[in-house]
């Protein structure tokens, strides 16, 4: 992926968490946004850029969310780079799989950030939260229906349903 | 063959995992150098520049992100009530401004003849702002206000609502601030049962949930005992609502309280700012028991 591609996709996660975040029924479906599009620039294999849009996006995050900059960057850089080289070498499921892994990272993501809070800011160790678990869904169930709306033949199913109208 | 493929059979991807190693060091030199130390404040400047410059677009999309919703919200209400609704909406708030400063300042009045000597504030509203993203994640309990340094707001100001106390100012930008929320795991505050009279430390358990801690075993608190703030940490005035103990149980040394908190964190659209503490004035985000 370009670089300019995946600046657009900082902006577009940025401006994705705001709408979420800014509506008064922000908790009904609290996706990750970041983490999605991490994956989605790690889906292209390429490592070194996983690890950067990782990084981006996570320090991008802390700003807006954390008392420190650089846990969420931490995490994602890890995760984008785990993503990249997890999209070369496994051979992904289809939308299922998708959906679990970024679920999991989700979790991943959330256990990281615990601990470097831990470490650094002596606070209390919080783990799977009922709002962390609901967030890991709705990242999960998000990206996977990014992924089967990406597989999906949409020129196929478009021609048959044209032709369906013809006859 | 695609470009990752290439990296592995060329033997790329030691280069790409020393750009993750080089990555996560930065990533631990910059926590290193803004964990709290000494008299260090919360919040770096960097991240004030961040938020000043993402303030635009958080600012755009969050209008934007409110105007569908309540336009969703709009179209499932009755077409005729409509109007009259948000007229009474309107109202409704202006009453519960002037109610939240009402109850604020006759509590305040109250006490100040028992405790003249504490000498707090009056809890004041300074100004009413928008919340532009609430994030919570491994405890942590965040919101972006659509207010900043411009509209005279500085770091370690409370915010509420009228139901109760929300949490305080941590990192203020330009037109944007950050605010920790009295639900995150590492906030705290002085509380008061107002029912006995007894004061404690409120934390937020990182879960959306709060506990009162430090309440001796002797305590007649019970379930339903309002909770308020006790104006004793030199950053939240007193008076203020918190919320309603949900459950008390018996612990080695005090009770261990739980507190449903009375603001409605989980539906917060906007939020009164009040002037900060004389405490705070001073230092950024002052000491005091807001966090650790």
């Amino acid at each position: 992926m370009k670089f300019g591609r995946v600046a657009l996709l900082l902006v577009a996660a940025t401006a994705l968490q705001f709408f979420v975040g800014g509506s008064g029924h922000r908790g009904a479906w609290p996706i990750d946004c970041f983490l999605i599009a991490t994956a989605i620039v790690a889906r292209g294999g390429n490592a070194s850029r996983a690890v950067l849009a990782g990084a981006a996006m996570g320090f991008l995050e802390d700003a807006f969310s954390q008392g420190l900059l650089g846990m969420n960057a931490f995490a994602k850089a890890a995760l984008g780079y785990l993503f990249a080289v997890l999209s070369v070498r496994v051979v992904f499921g289809g939308s299922w799989a998708v959906g679990a892994a970024l679920a999991a990272a989700s979790l991943v993501n959330d256990v990281v950030v615990a601990l470097l809070s831990v470490l650094l800011l002596g606070s209390p160790l919080v783990l799977f939260s009922p709002e962390s678990l609901w967030r890991a869904a709705a990242t999960g169930v998000t990206g996977g229906l990014l992924e089967a709306a990406r597989v999906f033949p949409w020129r196929d199913w478009w021609e048959r349903r044209r032709l369906r109208r013809l006859r | 063959m695609s470009t990752s493929a290439n990296e592995i059979l060329q033997g790329r991807p030691r280069r790409s995992g020393l750009l993750l190693v080089c990555v996560l060091a930065f990533c631990v030199l910059v926590l290193s150098a803004q964990a709290p130390g000494a008299g260090r404040p919360r919040g770096s400047l960097l991240q004030s520049w961040i938020l000043s410059v993402s303030a635009p677009i958080g600012r755009a999309v969050s209008s934007f992100s409110r105007g569908v919703s309540g336009l969703a919200d709009s179209t499932a209400e009755s077409f005729t009530a409509r109007e009259e609704n948000a007229r009474l909406r309107q109202e409704l708030a202006r009453k519960d401004q002037e109610l939240f400063q009402l109850r604020a300042r006759l509590a305040q009045e109250d006490r100040q003849k028992l405790l003249l000597s504490a000498g707090a504030s009056l809890p004041s509203v300074k100004m009413a702002a928008p919340v532009l993203l609430v994030e919570g994640r491994a405890g942590g309990q965040n919101a972006l206000i659509g207010a900043g340094s411009s509209s005279g707001l500085v770091p370690g100001s409370p915010i509420a609502v009228p139901e109760g106390l929300v949490g305080r100012l941590v990192t203020v930008g330009t037109t944007v601030s950050r605010a920790q929320l009295l639900l995150d795991v590492t906030a705290a505050a002085g509380a008061r049962i107002v029912k006995t009279g007894e004061l404690g430390v409120i934390r937020g358990d990182g879960r959306g949930g709060l506990k009162l801690n430090n309440v001796a075993t002797t305590s007649r608190v019970a379930a339903g005992d309002a909770i308020e703030s006790a104006g004793i940490d030199g950053i939240y005035p007193r008076g203020v609502p918190i919320g309603r103990v949900e459950s008390v149980s018996r612990g080695p040394m005090f009770l261990e309280i739980r507190v449903a908190p009375s603001a409605p964190f989980s539906r917060l659209t906007d939020v009164l700012v009040l002037e900060p503490s004389p405490a705070i004035a001073g230092p950024v985000g002052g000491g005091g028991s807001g966090g650790p």
